[in-house]
């Protein structure tokens, strides 16, 4: 993993000064909360329902075991125990102080971690495929991209006060873990004709109130020229994006309007008047981030561990989670493993302040100091020998870790919704549950397969409800909580915005209306059709029918 | 029926106004009603001269329900009562009859009444 | 009015104003003034040539591509933030100094606080006119705030990657 060095916590030192000062400043007076607002939200702190909410950026959700502790002990210590894993591979706070921010923001900084711009109308924390380095399916690694983006982005002078928030992805894989297509920027490596490692160059995809599955604007983008090409992008944007509607200020607008192909042109002509040579990364400097990367210890194992074979032959529950929790490696004798963070009932992505002390032994231990955040609000031990899994599995399991519910029905991804967030109009964590419940015997999950559930509060769709296989959106009804279904999305290589179901239906009809559309989907699937599959087979209609026919 | 509400800014917790101070318990708060429509507005720009004790002061509609009173829209309710998955976490902790109102409120204005706001078995 | 705080170095000091700022629709005064773009296009000629400096203000919708041609003659850019949140001016200012080679003054107008100082300073900004009453001390400072930057612009700072000597 990358290692900050006297530079990096300097500036983070800095930065928490920096804040310190605002802080001190409101407290006193001196500044306006208008004043203060934007300062505080390039910091991640949020006024929410309930309290202020710090979001601590993970960038490209990788942290290690030093770093999950410390997210604990600020859980334990300023918080109710508990964190929030986003869909950003963020962790937030929902019970902090505004007095305690600046401490926080000092104990952040001692393990190399810090909320900079994980919020603001600049480049946010980048993201990147949790899998990094562990799968073999890997052309390049994201992490090393996401690292040098993120230190040209920290703090950008020019690029700090843009129309509006922007959201960078990257992908080192052909199976896209981290929903590249709808981002402003996604980047998906690529080798050249000549073998040579590029970026395919996504703009303009996004969520929200206006989802658009990106397009391709750069087919191959030399990775050496990555940086002065990103900075043309956010040029052409600042100066052309729209300021005078907030609902219309994010880059996919900008592309929508001129066409993919006026936009690419545009960044192409602005391309060609940056110099490569102060605008682009030093290759000595390339060379020592990914050598930061490189310096993986693997072992050399067979590529079947008998230990592991005779355990999981013992153990049905082992058994059920190599199958959907545990993902093939790159190293031989090693798998990937998800923890998932969706135990029936419980609120989707939070951790307890014990389950991320866990998460760090079991990475310290186990895993190479690595841990990962995913984008569907799970945890990943990256590295994990094929031996351990049985161990790994056992401590998972005592600490209400072992779900073993990868992609199924119950990992629902949602977002806080109405029970902190300030801008939700429903809530999304109790429906997230009750659909839950429903899909808890992990038999018939199984058996019903690859099933992405994403729930939003808002139209603002933090919970990815647009690409999601069936995707939940809270509206408020005349002060009633409403909730709106679509069909098939999805916000992976076969990237789709949902289509709407139909009219809204009261929170109690939430589940219910899921279970009918799952039994449908039972009724009419052939083979090992996925639930999307079998959407894109036949269309809304059997959907439509299951749900609303038995609702009159 | 009205009552002012803000938040804190030294901690963001929620509070309500009561005859020139801020109180956390929505059972504490100083009820307007119809007639004093012009205390309310006093209340209101009071409030918001205290720039360093409070943001966003704003007055919510309340209405009777069974056992109390509850703010009449679900974002008010739960800003009264905490997070509805986190039963004991926020100001819903200290229980009580106020709280249970709140948690069960239905009938409302707003609200058509079918859905309690809690509605965890 | 704000006073101007002009950068000396690495010191930001208060500075004698010796221009006006002249709205489109006022007489043009003595002295050295600064105009709109269009007042510029059409007056400029006439008052370059009889010798007073004239500087332009250009708002964040405009592009300084269309001072090109006129830069060599122009003693201030004057580049406006409408509210400090429309960051278009960053821009502006960078293209001034590292694309067009304006060496002449860049001055930040508007909605202009300290807290952006150290973004102005790195994009090229020479002179402010705050808005928030900040003082050359506290500018200064704000401007400074960082010890180490992570990306090339417009200033001669040694970015991360150089300070790390690879």
């Amino acid at each position: 993993m990358y290692q900050y060095d006297v530079i990096d916590r300097e500036f983070l030192t800095d930065r928490s000064n920096e804040f310190r000062h605002q802080v001190a400043r409101r407290l006193a007076g001196e500044l306006t909360e208008d004043q203060f607002k934007p300062l505080r939200l390039m910091n991640g702190l949020y006024l929410q329902l309930h309290a202020y909410m710090l979001r601590v950026a993970i960038p490209y959700g990788s942290l290690n075991a030093r770093q999950a502790r410390r997210l604990a002990w600020i859980a334990r210590t300023y918080d109710k125990g508990y964190g929030h894993m986003t869909t950003r591979q963020n962790i937030q706070f929902n019970w902090v102080k505004l007095k305690d921010t600046p401490d926080i923001l000092d104990a952040l900084a001692e393990v190399d971690l810090h909320a900079i711009q994980t919020s603001g109308n600049c480049i946010r924390n980048v993201t990147a495929d949790p899998y990094a380095g562990a799968t073999a399916e890997e052309i390049d690694d994201p992490r090393v991209w996401s690292e040098v983006l993120r230190q040209w982005s920290t703090l950008h002078p020019e690029f700090s006060f843009l129309p509006r928030k922007f959201k960078i992805a990257i992908t080192g894989a052909l199976s896209d873990r981290a929903a590249v297509k709808v981002h402003d920027i996604g980047l998906i490596l690529r080798h050249g004709r000549e073998g040579q490692i590029g970026f395919e160059v996504i703009v303009g995809g996004g969520q929200g109130r206006t989802p658009y599955v990106g397009p391709t604007i750069k087919p191959f983008l030399p990775a050496e020229r990555l940086l002065s090409y990103v900075e043309a992008v956010l040029r052409v944007y600042n100066r052309h994006g729209r300021r005078d509607n907030i609902y219309k200020a994010r880059i996919k607008i900008l592309v929508a309007a001129l066409g993919a192909e006026e936009f690419g042109r545009q960044v192409d002509e602005e391309w060609g008047k940056i110099s490569a040579e102060r605008a682009d990364l030093p290759a000595a400097e390339l060379a020592r981030v990914r050598a930061a990367f490189a310096q993986t210890k693997f072992e050399t194992l067979p590529a079947r561990s008998e230990s592991f074979e005779a355990a999981r032959a013992l153990s049905p529950a082992l058994q059920r989670f190599a199958r959907n929790n545990v993902k093939p490696h790159k190293q031989s004798g090693y798998a990937i493993v998800e923890v998932s963070l969706k135990a029936i009932g419980q609120t989707p992505g939070d951790a307890t302040a014990d389950q991320l002390e866990v998460a760090a032994d079991l990475a310290e231990r186990y895993s190479l100091d690595d841990l990962r955040v995913t984008h569907a609000q799970n945890l990943v031990l990256p590295h994990v020998r094929l031996d351990d899994l049985p161990v790994v599995h056992a401590m998972l399991e005592k600490h209400g870790l072992a779900t073993a519910n990868i992609d199924l029905a119950s990992d629902i991804i949602a977002c806080p919704g109405l029970d902190y967030c300030a801008l939700a109009n429903a809530r999304a964590i109790p429906i997230a549950q009750d659909i839950a419940r429903k899909f808890a015997d992990p038999d018939r999950a199984e058996k019903i397969g690859e099933l992405k559930i994403k729930i939003s509060g808002c139209i603002n769709a933090c919970g990815h409800h647009h690409v999601a296989h069936i995707g939940i959106l809270g509206v408020d009804k005349k002060g009633e909580e409403f909730y709106q279904l679509s069909l098939g999305g999805s916000g992976a290589e076969d990237a789709s915005i949902g289509k709407i179901l139909g009219p809204g239906l009261s929170a109690d009809k939430v589940a219910p209306a899921i279970e009918s559309l799952v039994e449908a989907y039972l009724a009419i699937r052939t083979g090992e059709e996925r639930f999307l599959d079998t959407y894109r087979r036949v269309g809304l209609e059997p959907f439509k029918e299951a749900v609303y026919a038995q609702a009159d | 029926m009205k009552v002012l509400t803000a938040n804190r800014l030294i901690d963001g917790d929620v509070v309500f106004w009561k005859a020139g101070r801020w109180v956390e318990g929505f059972g504490e708060a100083e009820l307007f009603d119809e007639a004093h429509e012009a205390d309310a507005e006093a209340a209101v720009a009071k409030g918001k001269t205290q720039a360093t004790t409070v943001i966003d002061a704003y007055l919510i509609d309340v209405a009777q329900v069974e056992g109390g009173l509850a703010p009449v829209s679900y974002r008010e309710r739960i800003r009264a009562l905490g997070p509805t998955n986190e039963p004991t976490h926020g100001k819903q902790a200290v229980g009580g009859e106020v709280i249970e109102a709140l948690r069960h409120a239905h009938g409302a204005a707003r609200s058509t009444g079918r859905v309690d706001l809690i509605r965890r078995k | 009015m704000p006073r101007l705080i002009r950068l000396a170095g690495a010191t930001a000091q208060w500075a004698e104003d010796g221009f006006t700022h002249v709205a489109d629709e006022e007489a043009i005064p003595e002295g050295d003034v600064i105009l709109s773009l269009a007042r510029f296009q059409a007056e400029g000629e006439i008052l370059l040539s009889n010798s007073r400096r004239v500087g332009v203000r250009i708002e964040s919708d405009q592009e300084v591509e269309a001072l090109a041609y006129d830069l060599p003659r122009l003693a201030v850019v004057a580049l406006a933030f409408p509210k400090y949140r429309d960051g278009r001016a960053y821009t502006s200012a960078r293209l001034l100094r590292e694309r067009l080679g304006f060496t002449g003054e860049v001055r930040a107008v508007g909605d202009v606080l300290q807290e952006q100082a150290g973004f102005m300073v790195r994009c090229g900004f020479d002179a402010f006119e705050p808005n928030d009453g900040a003082t050359p001390e506290a500018w200064t400072k704000a401007a400074h705030r960082f010890r180490h930057v992570y990306q090339r612009a417009a200033d001669d700072r040694l970015v991360a990657f150089e300070e790390r000597g690879v």
